[in-house]
């Protein structure tokens, strides 16, 4: 996990939180009625809020290859912690976003069979995120098994 | 288990389908319109020759449309004509251009005039062979063959064939699928299939018997051709009293309570109106208790040496093969109506999704519609061979009895279904038993389990509890377990993976 990628988070929150306050402050930019600024206010906290936990979600997320899966934990709040044989990976997708790119970053994700086994593991430097995919594969077709 | 195939069409050479098949796919209804069409052409010829050869009876009324119809008789006969040779010509063209083959690895479909389409489907991947008989093909002994390989939509259809075809292709296409898949599958299929469950074990149908005439009478008087070869061998009886009462319980209770409801409305702001509204959703509920029931009824599941055949079906019927291996989670539960007489249903998830058919989206997740605790155990006799003695007590202990239950202290999460909350690690499945009102118990194969979580939130991590994941792929069951005490929960998580892995090799 390349620390670069608490601030595509930030950045990415960012945007996020700008197009929503400017959002919100149009009705009370428009109808001069200043209590409708709670809303925009409101928004406000809550960004902030979420942007001071960013940095532990970040540190939250975790992969670790063993021996014959992939594990995978995320969350703070929602712990979840997921293994994978590595025969079940169905295909590996490297994919990266306009931000991310910026960084040199990218998102690897290990599909199975199964839609509920969500792991995606962000913020990956690109050289590594393509060298993982490749070592998955590789253990993943020495490992293969059918559905 | 090279014997002589009996169609000679899973040959690897292209073949087309039944020749009628471009009636069944809705040319029937042409046919109809056509006729009609011509029937009022009819009269009005006639009409307008009997008012030339009898003049008189006074003046005729003016009707515009008549009058433009019968000046304008020839070119509309014309028309219709060249309308009808067109569209027999593309039926022909079609059914011509519609073909499949079966080779040694591959099932093939192309069609289409147009635009063509070119569908492949290997012979290894494949999750089930259903054969559907809409009630207007099953007059004329003809059925639809469904080749279900994983995933979402991904059936290959050929449809139509002749019954006795349709049958024998399924043996030859699932006996190649057995051979296809590697040695040793093979062999694991045997296994499982020869040792425990012998008595269950049904002869291979002797599928199509010598004579064409024969066959086609037999057909004919006796339309569901694999009845008779599958009754015998059915492990399951389905009681037609017992389908009806529990589709009138499940459905009519709630309907009983809804009628109250707008009884007591009715009565009270006396708009009467709001009768004829219900009408349509009266109907509607009607509709669907009496297909459930037709399609319920002849209902019959048997161990064959290529899978587990299920078939249904009173006027349309599905008649579906489950290799064996292809069982992904096997969900038996109970509606709470259904307690006082012990019933339970069971459904199953796969690989293969057809969302698409009505009856085959039935016979694609239940397994068995309405049973007691003995059919129960038959039918999971066939699908997990060697986890069936588990059943009773999935489904209705309580308590330790081998299975790990929530701690007391999950008591807020689940107030009566504490000490039936719980999961067991069985010689080849995990089973997850849940509620006390609501009696549920979800069976997930270890060799077909694709990952396994540990999910946290902060009110279950504050009680020291923890829910537990397995994923199948999508379907109807989603299995996890929750209000586990958390090092239940490890225990489960990390047994349950390295299970798995060895399930996997093995």
């Amino acid at each position: 996990m390349s620390p670069k990628y608490l601030r595509v988070e930030l950045i990415g929150l960012a945007i996020t939180a700008v197009i929503l306050l400017t959002a919100a402050s149009i009705p009370a930019i428009a109808s001069r009625n200043p209590w409708l600024w709670l809303l925009p206010a409101g928004l406000f906290v809550l960004f902030a809020i979420i942007a001071a936990v960013t940095p532990r979600r970040v540190r939250a997320i975790g992969y670790r290859l063993r021996d014959d899966d992939l594990l995978f934990r995320r969350g703070i709040m929602f712990h979840r912690l997921v293994a994978v044989p590595y025969g079940r990976m169905q295909l590996v997708d490297v994919t990266r976003g306009p931000i991310a790119r910026a960084f040199g970053l990218a998102e690897l994700k290990f599909v199975t069979a199964a839609a509920a086994t969500g792991v995606t593991i962000p913020g990956l430097p690109e050289a590594e995120a393509e060298s993982l995919r490749d070592e998955l594969v590789a253990l993943a077709e020495s490992r293969r098994a059918g559905l | 288990m090279t014997t002589p195939e009996p169609t000679g069409l899973a040959d690897g050479d292209w073949h087309r389908l039944h020749p009628a098949t471009p009636l069944f796919r809705g040319g029937i209804v042409f046919v109809a319109i056509v006729g009609w069409i011509l029937v009022n052409l009819r009269d009005v010829f006639f009409e307008s020759l009997f008012d030339e050869v009898v003049p008189g009876d006074g003046p005729r009324e003016p009707n515009p449309a008549r009058d433009w119809i019968l000046a304008n008789v020839p070119i509309a006969m014309g028309v219709l004509l060249v309308v009808l040779l067109v569209v027999v010509a593309f039926a022909w063209l079609s059914w011509r251009m519609h073909e499949f083959r079966v080779t040694d690895e591959l099932v093939e479909v192309r069609s289409g005039v147009i635009w063509r389409r070119h569908r492949r489907g290997r012979l290894d991947r494949i999750q089930g062979v259903n054969i559907v008989r809409p009630i207007v093909p099953r007059i004329f002994g003809a059925a639809r063959l469904e080749i279900s390989v994983a995933g979402e939509d991904a059936n290959i259809r050929l449809a139509y064939l002749a019954g006795w075809i349709a049958d024998a292709l399924r043996a030859d296409i699932l006996r190649r699928a057995t051979e296809a898949r590697s040695a040793r599958i093979a062999l694991a299929v045997e296994e499982r299939l020869g040792s425990p469950p012998s008595p269950l074990l049904a002869e291979r149908p002797a599928a199509a018997g010598p004579g064409f005439l024969e066959q086609r009478a037999a057909e004919f008087l006796r339309p569901e051709l694999d009845q008779p070869l599958a009754a015998p061998d059915s492990l399951v009886r389905m009681d037609v009293g017992r389908l009806v009462a529990s589709t009138a319980l499940s459905l009519g209770i709630p309907t009983i309570l809804v009628a109250a409801a707008i009884w007591v409305g009715v009565a009270t702001t006396r708009e009467f109106a709001i009768l004829f509204v219900l009408v349509p959703s009266v109907i509607a509920l009607a509709t669907y208790a009496v297909r459930r029931v037709t399609r319920s009824l002849r209902y019959s599941i048997a161990a064959t040496p290529d899978g587990i055949r299920v078939g249904f079906g009173l006027l349309s019927t599905t008649n579906e093969t489950l290799p064996p291996g292809r069982i992904h989670a096997v969900q038996v539960s109970q509606p709470l109506v259904w307690r006082p007489f012990g019933w339970w249903t069971v459904r199953l998830n796969r690989a293969a999704n057809s969302s698409r058919d009505g009856a085959a989206g039935q016979a694609n997740t239940t397994i068995l519609p309405v049973g007691d605790l003995a059919d129960v155990e038959k039918v999971l006799g066939l699908v997990l061979p060697d986890d069936a003695a588990l059943v009773r007590e999935a489904l209705v202990g309580r308590g330790g009895d081998g299975f790990t239950v929530s701690p007391p202290r999950a008591r807020p999460y689940r107030w009566f279904s504490r000490r039936r909350n719980g999961f067991r690690l069985a010689s080849e499945s995990v089973v997850l038993r849940k509620g006390a009102i609501w009696r549920e118990a979800i069976f997930v194969p270890l060799a077909r389990v694709q990952s396994v979580a540990i999910v946290r939130g902060p009110l279950a991590r504050a009680a020291r509890l923890a829910r537990v994941e397995v994923h199948t792929v999508a379907g109807v069951i989603t299995p996890s377990i929750g209000a586990i005490d958390e090092h239940d929960a490890r225990s489960l998580f990390s047994s349950a993976e390295s299970r798995v892995i060895e399930a996997m090799a093995a």
